[in-house]
């Protein structure tokens, strides 16, 4: 025999107990640790802004207008070495307005002066943290302010304050975990009384009912005293027992010897007569021991099935009806008035765990009892009715009764009150285990009617109310077509053969494909209406892709591990490049031997400046105020070093020609226009000198810069599941394997086994190339200051004339 | 009538006989299930006692052979089981009633006395206890053989309880039967009824026994 499963640990409510004291104590420290872990991170992080903010105060000065800046790109690099964060920025006068950047950046909650000032604030809903610096220019007025405001969103304090946190409450979650295990082996060691007295029951003979010996603990001697009373009790019991098996022996024999006792008397009658009256004593006798036998199997049975926790869910109404239109077809009951009432019963107020086996004979055994012991004609009236929280089955009959006196004996076994009607004794103490088996009670008291009323009480079940459980019926989804409509900045023929596959692998998907200029695509998406917005951008524009991303208009995509490009190629899990295209020289063959092509940048301005008769008029590059691509190589040549500037002189002189893309460029190189085409996409050169023998693709020793096309999902797609499904399909083997055979593209992640002669020659130059980075870096030479300073320089250099307008 | 006492204790199935025979009846025994489930299939009967453990074949099967020859013999069980879920398998399998042994001679007698009544009501279509007769056929009851004068409701209530002899009906199973669909059946007036056939069954053996809240029995009185 095992204890109730409910019966909970000692040693685990203890330990629940120190561990509940622990989680306090825990939650404490975590309070304290996270604003530690707060201040540690903001710390760490407000480093990087005010480096940025000191770089751009730096490079403020004060020109013929006013206060002017020439945005370092030292600042934004110090901002990306957060490589998560979207960064914002504001230079701006206090007395004449904003200068560039983002207008109207939150400010602080206090004036301008040179110390940095660190602050949280909201920007279109998304929580930034600040920091406000200002400088005093010399102006011919006097001294003027202008101040900075660096921004960067607040993704990576997060994320190191919470591995702060988590490091420091693992920790603590280890010294805890210690603690509670000393505070296990004190319980068990103070419990061990316990275990004693366990192994002084357990190996103790059944028949042994002497007290447990021993001196337990103070806290203990309760539950010891109470295991040496029902010890006693138990001794009580099996006394009671013993003499209820020594109560059935005497009952039984006594009856026995009786009808034993008559027949042998009848057999031994000599006359008719005395032997039929002892015969008929004898028929009597054995009818009053077929019902004790009967009673004794009935009370036996009743223990027994009470033992078994047979108790159901059961409607005492039917079966208190079946059971007594069954007894009505006994013969002897007919002249019985026999009722039965159920008016004060509700619907489904008779509801009880019961024994319907052990309820029948309960119920046999009181009608038994009122036919048995009432005269002939008895009235019998059973009732079911509910009280409260029972239902009440009383049977009441018109006869004699039991007087007062008699009620608390009337229950014990083999106690029968009437001497005449000589009742086995059993009836009532049968009724009354089946009242205590179902947690019920048996009350005896007088009847209207005159005689007995019995009534058993049994607790009722609550009505239960099911609540029926509708799964959601969930229409199966229809089978429409859906289309994803994809905004991009890339030529339509370069995306169809991998749109076509797309579709191919995606029955019932249609994709809607818009070409736009990249400054267009970046123009569209600010001012789109949020209905309208594409599923997929794909753009060539690096800069202005960062820039939409920075503006918080990405949807964040998790893609598998073995999608994602290289670093440099993603940023912030928004945005993620696809292609891999290296800035590239063509030549003319005809015009420029493969051995005399420059080696270097540095080469290349030399061998300029040494053939500028030569080469004048002759050399093609990009018109940077017109092409995007063209002034992100450009400016990021600028950022590599000062030979930049030499070539641009070089370049100068020779007269360089500019040209709005990469397909001209080579054009011209093969219709002898142009010797040489420098900043080409290496890519496109690549596809379209494959036509042309005579044009020749070259790469430089010292770097040769990479830009990648990159595509994100914005976050108001109507459909962001359709464009991730083509995101995470471009990356795909599949996809990067169309990309390097069925597109003049180069794919950033080349399939095993995709062979072509562009692959080769990158391959054979592994190492030269140097990937423009993803990330807030890009958006240096997008700020409109920053760009005007550095076309105009660029025109300088060319020694052509400023026209001072923005593109 | 003719009887059929399957039974393999050979002292409390002599015991039977000698009763039922010494009442006027010619029964026969089987010890085994299987045998007496042999003899039913060629032999009819008025009423088969069937004890429940037997050899060969169980009460049970025997009974439910019998059954799905489209016998309706009554089958009175005798079952030495005291626990009551038996019996109401018993009565399931198609049994008309049962005893629990050790069984009560008078009261034996008594129930297999109902059961053949209620053969017999059925059967054919003259039933007479005392002077009572009643002739399915005719639709006509007479008492001392002058026409008892009962309505058609009354007719039809006094065929319904000879049908279910010695069984409890209740008011609802009553008005159920007597009424069809269209009509609203009254609770009420199936008393009244019952009230009107009892005064006009005084002083024949026929006894409609209300047990309120339970419904109601017919028996024949002169049985005991």
């Amino acid at each position: 025999m095992t204890t109730e499963p409910g019966g909970r640990s000692l040693q685990r409510r203890l330990l629940a107990s120190m561990a509940a004291g622990f989680a306090v104590l825990l939650l404490l420290i975590s309070l304290l640790l996270w604003a530690y872990a707060r201040g540690a991170a903001n710390r760490t992080y407000d480093l990087l802004l005010a480096g940025a903010a000191l770089a751009i105060l730096e490079r403020t000065s004060f020109a013929a207008e006013g206060p002017t800046v020439d945005l370092p790109h030292s600042a934004m690099e110090i901002l990306a070495l957060n490589p998560d964060d979207r960064v914002a920025y504001r230079v701006f006068s206090p007395s004449r307005g904003e200068i560039t950047g983002t207008a109207a950046l939150p400010e602080p909650g206090r004036a301008l002066d040179d110390a940095p000032h660190f602050y949280d604030a909201e920007i279109d809903g998304t929580p930034f943290r600040l920091v406000s610096q200002g400088r005093r220019l010399t102006a011919p007025e006097g001294r003027e302010w202008v101040g900075v405001q660096v921004g960067q969103t607040v993704e990576a304090r997060r994320a190191q304050q919470w591995s702060l946190f988590l490091n420091g409450m693992a920790g603590l979650a280890v010294v805890s975990l210690i603690g509670l295990g000393f505070v296990w082996l004190a319980i068990r060691r103070s419990l061990a009384p316990l275990r004693q007295i366990e192994r002084a029951l357990r190996h103790r003979e059944p028949a042994d009912l002497s007290r447990v010996e021993g001196r337990p603990p103070r806290e203990i001697r309760g539950l010891f005293d109470a295991i040496n009373g029902f010890i006693s009790r138990l001794g009580q019991s099996r006394a009671l027992t013993e003499s209820f098996i020594a109560d059935v022996a005497h009952q039984t024999r006594t009856s026995l010897s009786a009808l034993q006792g008559h027949l042998s008397l009848a057999s031994d009658a000599t006359g008719y007569d005395e032997m039929r009256a002892r015969v008929l004593k004898a028929d009597r006798q054995a009818q009053r021991t077929v019902r004790l036998t009967n009673q004794l199997l009935a009370n036996a049975m009743v223990i027994h099935r009470s033992d078994r926790g047979s108790l159901a869910p059961l409607a005492l109404r039917p079966l208190v009806r079946d059971t007594l239109a069954e007894m009505l077809r006994d013969s002897r009951l007919r002249r019985l008035a026999l009722s039965f009432e159920d008016e004060g019963l509700g619907e489904g107020g008779d509801r009880i765990a019961g024994d319907p086996v052990s309820i029948r004979e309960a119920l046999r055994n009181l009608i038994d009892n009122a036919v048995r012991h009432g005269p002939a004609e008895n009235t019998v009236v059973v009732r079911l009715a509910e009280a409260g929280t029972e239902v009440v089955l009383s049977v009441e009959d018109a006869g004699p009764g039991i007087a007062e006196a008699d009620l608390p004996r009337a229950t014990q076994r083999f106690t029968s009150i009437s001497r005449e009607t000589a009742g086995s004794g059993l009836g009532l103490s049968i009724v009354g285990a089946v009242a205590e088996g179902h947690g019920g009670r048996l009350e005896l008291g007088r009847s209207r009617l005159g005689g007995l009323r019995a009534a058993l009480a049994f607790p009722r079940l609550m009505a239960l109310l099911l609540f029926g459980v509708w799964a959601a019926a969930l229409a199966p989804p229809a089978a429409r077509a859906e289309t994803l409509n994809i905004f991009s900045a890339t030529d339509g023929p370069a995306m169809a053969p991998l749109i076509a596959a797309f579709e191919a692998r995606n029955p019932g998907l249609s994709v809607s494909y818009s070409e736009f200029q990249t400054l267009t695509l970046h123009r569209a998406l600010l001012d789109v209406a949020p209905g309208a917005m594409p599923d997929l951008v794909i753009s060539s524009a690096m800069d202005l892709q960062v820039d939409l991303v920075n503006r918080g208009l990405a949807r964040r995509l998790d893609l598998p591990n073995e999608l994602r490009p290289p670093d440099w190629a993603a940023w912030r899990s928004e945005l993620f490049g696809f292609t891999f295209e290296p800035a590239a020289i063509v030549y003319d063959r005809r015009r420029l031997a493969e051995d005399e092509l420059p080696r270097s940048h540095r080469d290349l301005a030399s061998f300029v400046r040494d053939n500028e008769a030569r080469l004048s008029g002759r050399i093609g590059g990009y018109d940077l105020r017109g092409s995007g691509i063209g002034y992100l190589f450009a400016t990021q040549d600028a950022i590599q070093g000062p030979q930049a500037q030499r070539l641009a002189e070089a370049f100068g002189r020779a007269d360089l020609r500019s040209f709005c893309c990469t397909a001209q460029m080579v054009e011209a190189t093969a219709e002898e226009e142009i010797a040489f085409a420098v900043n080409v996409i290496g890519s496109y050169a690549a596809a379209f000198a494959a036509d042309r023998p005579e044009v020749g693709l070259h790469f430089l020793d010292d770097y040769n810069l990479v830009m990648t096309r990159t595509a994100f999902v914005p976050l108001a797609a109507p459909r962001p599941d359709l464009g991730a499904r083509f995101m995470i399909f471009l990356l795909s083997d599949e996809g990067q394997g169309l990309l390097a055979t069925r597109t003049p593209l180069i794919p950033i992640r080349p399939p095993a086994g995709v062979e072509t002669p562009i692959l080769h020659q990158i391959e054979a130059q592994r190492g030269s190339f140097l990937p423009i980075r993803l990330g807030p870096g890009l958006l240096t030479y997008l700020d409109r200051l920053k760009r005007e300073q550095f076309l105009s320089g660029w025109d300088a250099s060319l020694g052509r004339a400023v026209d001072g307008h923005a593109p | 009538m003719r009887m059929l006492l399957v039974e393999d204790n050979d002292d409390l199935a002599e015991t039977i006989m000698d009763r039922l025979r010494a009442e006027g009846h010619s029964v026969d025994r089987e010890r085994d299930g299987e045998e007496a489930n042999a003899l039913l299939r060629h032999a009819g009967f008025d009423i088969v006692l069937l004890d429940v453990n037997l050899p060969g074949r169980s009460g049970y099967e025997v009974l439910r052979s019998l059954r799905s020859r489209g016998d309706d013999t009554p089958v009175m069980i005798l079952t030495a089981r005291s626990q009551i879920d038996d019996r109401v398998i018993g009565l399931d399998a198609g049994a008309d009633d049962y005893m629990v042994k050790p069984v009560d001679f008078r009261e034996l007698s008594a129930r297999c006395r109902v059961l053949a009544r209620r053969r017999a009501g059925s059967a054919s279509n003259l039933f007479a206890a005392g002077p009572l007769s009643f002739d399915r056929a005719a639709k006509r009851a007479t008492i001392h053989g002058r026409d008892a004068q009962l309505r058609a409701r009354e007719i039809q209530l006094l065929e319904i309880l000879i049908d279910n002899m010695g069984r409890m009906l209740t008011k609802e199973e009553v008005a159920d039967r007597l009424y069809t669909f269209e009509e609203t059946p009254s609770l009420n007036a199936v008393e009244q009824l019952v009230t009107r056939l009892r005064r006009r069954l005084e002083g024949t053996p026929l006894v409609i026994k209300t047990a309120r809240g339970l419904g109601y029995m017919a028996y024949v009185a002169d049985d005991d």
